[in-house]
């Protein structure tokens, strides 16, 4: 009887040390942190000022999603933290992006290529984490003639911009969501003059009221350059007259502009009733008159 | 009609007749209901219409619900005085004049409620002074007085050799209804060409009456149907209503005849035949407004959009569905499985399936109005909770009541001061059956 007692009180001392073991695993396993994958992306339009853009991901359930409300410091070179650049948060998208300040000019003018770098400290939900990027100073000269577009790249190369081949380069027309190619050949490669050309096929693409249309060359997401891309402006859009029906005779204007048709047909068919009720009512008169003529 | 019935016993019959106390009360209650309704308007008047529950979502209440149903009552006077007068039927003789009071009646509400939905009725002559041709709005006013007009006359010219019967009876009527009959119809003296000129015009009135009639309705169905809401952008808006107006005007006549009859003891001139005859009428549009109806939710429903989900749910399953169902079995189903048997268009089967009718068609137009706008295609941002919900409020109940009481008010005093039957026409039916 002793005995079974001691073998209950192991039993149940053993249940309760697992349960205690477990408990703590759980708690363990709760505190455990999330690691954050950063993306840095370089971008620089019409040669002006470039901007730094992250994308802040983490894996949830196997797959990489978006990760929101993360403070990221961002920096122009790797190896100075003097120079930043400044603080972002993602958005719900996990994305975020600065404009490189004029106060790190001098800083950007030093180094024909710069290595930025993010980085995030870490919080209670995300383990800390950092990404750098090294982007080639590049630029893009846009041209055209005849319906013809060319684009040149060139290479900061100390103090001189030179020519570089063997850079795809893409050529659109600007439009609201996104742009349009040129033609049906997505991307161009740059020849031994850093030069790519592509004929313009988009002749009745609606532009400005002058026929204004903004070409665009670009180079993606480029391993050495980043995002570069540069516009012009030229006069081979179809003009756009817009047509705006307001203050004309429509079902929706004012009303001393109803269409002719309505005033015609409605007022045709108020006319023809009542024209006929009124006759009805001077009937009422001679039958009274019919009346009175037989008293 | 039974030849016994003598020509002097016919007008003794057809008088109108002065109330008794059942009568009276009647009156009395119709009255009071009125009055609710009238310090329910003066608190509209007082606080704005801020005293109802309409509000952002639901600017359309039960205000032109029963906006619709009067005008579809009205409807009821075209189909019995003119199609059936055009068409030839005999025997709906005896119940034109129902059918034209109970569209008079409806007509003068169903203009009264539109001012009570106004908040500054004050304005109301603005509509006239600024109003736009291309509103379906303003057709809607210029369709509603045409009609309104048409009713009248065609009240009051079929009325004028009854006049001429009523003034022989001053006794009976009284010193001041003498009066009033002698201003209306003195002058009528059944001559052969005041006749020829009557029918003449009677006849204009029939043929005018129809297309206005179907216009009004129509055109109220496209103050719905030109508004790009769920339930209501649909072609099938215009012959949905009509067929609806039709339904609802015949069972409101049903269920008059039978209170008529049995109240003014007309069993003589309102028999079982015209109860079986109307019982036909009824079914006959009960299937045309089911055919309607399968079409107007049945492809809705297959496609089930995802901007009208919300709503067709609400209506099939969701807080509108016992109402729903409610108004489709009782106002259309069960009547069609109860008039399709000859037991089942007897008087007084007639007068229930008149009055289930009569209150399915009222929760119809609830249905058509309301579920729709708590459904709009774009909701609101930044409403209160309760936006999003409509009941109506006492003073909205009270003002419905009362413009349902006052219909009934008019048809009960039209029917004190003229004869039900038109007496004129039922002697002339006797002497050509005598003959």
């Amino acid at each position: 009887m002793n005995t079974m007692k001691l073998l209950n009180k192991l039993l149940a001392g053993s249940i309760a040390v697992m349960l205690l073991l477990s408990a703590n695993k759980g708690f363990s396993q709760g505190a455990e942190k999330a690691s954050l994958s950063i993306t840095l992306s370089y971008f620089e339009v019409n040669n002006q000022l470039p901007h730094i853009s992250a994308m802040v991901k983490t894996k949830v359930d196997g797959r990489f999603k978006p990760a929101a409300g993360i403070p990221l410091k961002l920096f122009l070179s790797k190896d100075s933290s003097g120079t930043v650049i400044g603080n972002i948060i993602t958005d719900e998208n996990g994305q975020g992006f600065a404009f490189i300040p004029p106060s790190l000019k001098s800083e950007w003018k030093s180094s024909k290529t710069h290595t930025f770098l993010a980085t995030f400290d870490g919080n209670k939900k995300y383990e800390s984490a950092k990404a750098d990027l090294t982007v080639a100073k590049a630029k893009i000269e846009i041209s055209t003639s005849d319906k013809t577009i060319t684009a040149k790249v060139f290479q900061l190369n100390d103090t001189t911009w030179v020519p570089v081949k063997g850079v795809d380069v893409k050529f659109g027309v600007k439009r609201l969501g996104a742009d349009l190619p040129v033609n049906e050949t997505p991307t161009f490669t740059t020849d031994s003059t850093g030069q790519a050309a592509a004929d313009f096929k988009r002749d009745s693409i609606p532009g400005d009221s002058k026929g204004n249309i903004v070409l665009v060359a670009k180079v993606e997401d480029n391993d050495q350059f980043g995002n570069i891309a540069v516009e012009k402006t030229v006069p081979w859009g179809a003009k756009f007259i817009p047509v705006s029906n307001f203050n004309e005779r429509t079902l929706f204007a004012t009303r001393d502009k109803a269409p002719i048709w309505l005033i015609i047909v409605s007022g045709g068919i108020i006319i023809a009733v009542w024209l006929t009720l009124i006759l009805l009512v001077q009937n009422i008169f001679r039958i009274k008159k019919l009346g009175q003529e037989t008293e | 009609m039974e030849n016994s019935i003598k020509g002097e016993q016919i007008i003794q019959d057809l008088l109108p007749r002065k109330f008794k106390t059942s009568g009276r009360i009647w009156v009395g209650i119709l009255v009071a209901i009125c009055l609710v309704g009238v310090y329910a308007y003066y608190r509209q008047l007082r606080y704005g219409l801020v005293v109802t529950n309409m509000r952002d979502y639901v600017s359309w209440g039960i205000y032109i619900s029963n906006f619709v149903f009067f005008v579809a009552i009205s409807l009821v006077g075209s189909l019995i005085t003119a199609v059936f007068r055009l068409a030839g039927v005999k025997w709906g003789a005896p119940l034109t004049r129902i059918a034209e009071m109970i569209a008079v009646g409806a007509i003068i509400f169903a203009s009264v409620i539109i001012i009570v939905d106004m908040g500054s009725p004050e304005r109301f002559y603005n509509l006239f002074l600024y109003g736009r041709i291309q509103s379906p709005i303003i057709w809607d006013v210029i369709v509603i007085t045409t009609y309104f007009f048409i009713s009248l006359l065609l009240l009051y010219y079929p009325l004028l050799p009854d006049i001429k019967i009523l003034l022989r009876f001053k006794e009976k009527s009284g010193p001041g209804l003498h009066k009033f009959y002698s201003f209306l119809g003195s002058f009528w003296k059944g001559s052969h060409k005041q006749y020829l000129l009557s029918k003449k015009a009677i006849n204009a009135l029939c043929v005018a009456i129809i297309p206005v009639a179907f216009t009004i309705h129509t055109v109220t169905s496209w103050l719905f149907a030109t508004t790009y809401r769920p339930g209501w952008d649909s072609t099938n808006f215009g012959a949905y209503f009509i067929a609806g107006a039709f339904l609802v005007g015949a069972g409101s006549v049903v269920v008059a005849m039978y209170i008529f009859r049995t109240w003014y003891h007309l069993e003589k001139y309102i028999t079982p035949d015209h109860f079986d005859k109307m019982g036909r009428v009824l079914v006959l549009l009960c299937l045309l407004y089911l055919y309607f109806n399968v079409n107007e939710f049945l492809t809705p429903f297959f496609k089930m959009k995802e901007s009208e989900a919300g709503y067709l749910n609400d209506l099939f399953s969701g807080s509108f569905a016992l109402t729903f169902w409610f108004a489709i079995l009782t106002g259309i189903i069960l009547p069609i499985i109860i008039l399709l048997f000859k037991s089942g268009r007897k008087p007084l089967p007639m007068f229930i399936v008149g009055i289930m009718v009569v209150v399915g068609a009222w929760f119809k137009r609830y249905l058509i109005v309301t579920p729709t706008l708590l459904h709009p295609f774009m909701p609101m941002h930044d409403v209160p909770q309760m936006y999003k919900h409509y009941f109506p409020s006492w003073e909205e109940w009270a003002i419905s009541m009362a413009s349902l009481a006052g219909t009934m008010l008019i048809i009960t005093i039209l029917c004190r001061i003229f004869p039900i039957i038109p007496i004129q026409e039922t002697l002339d039916e006797h002497h050509e059956t005598v003959k």
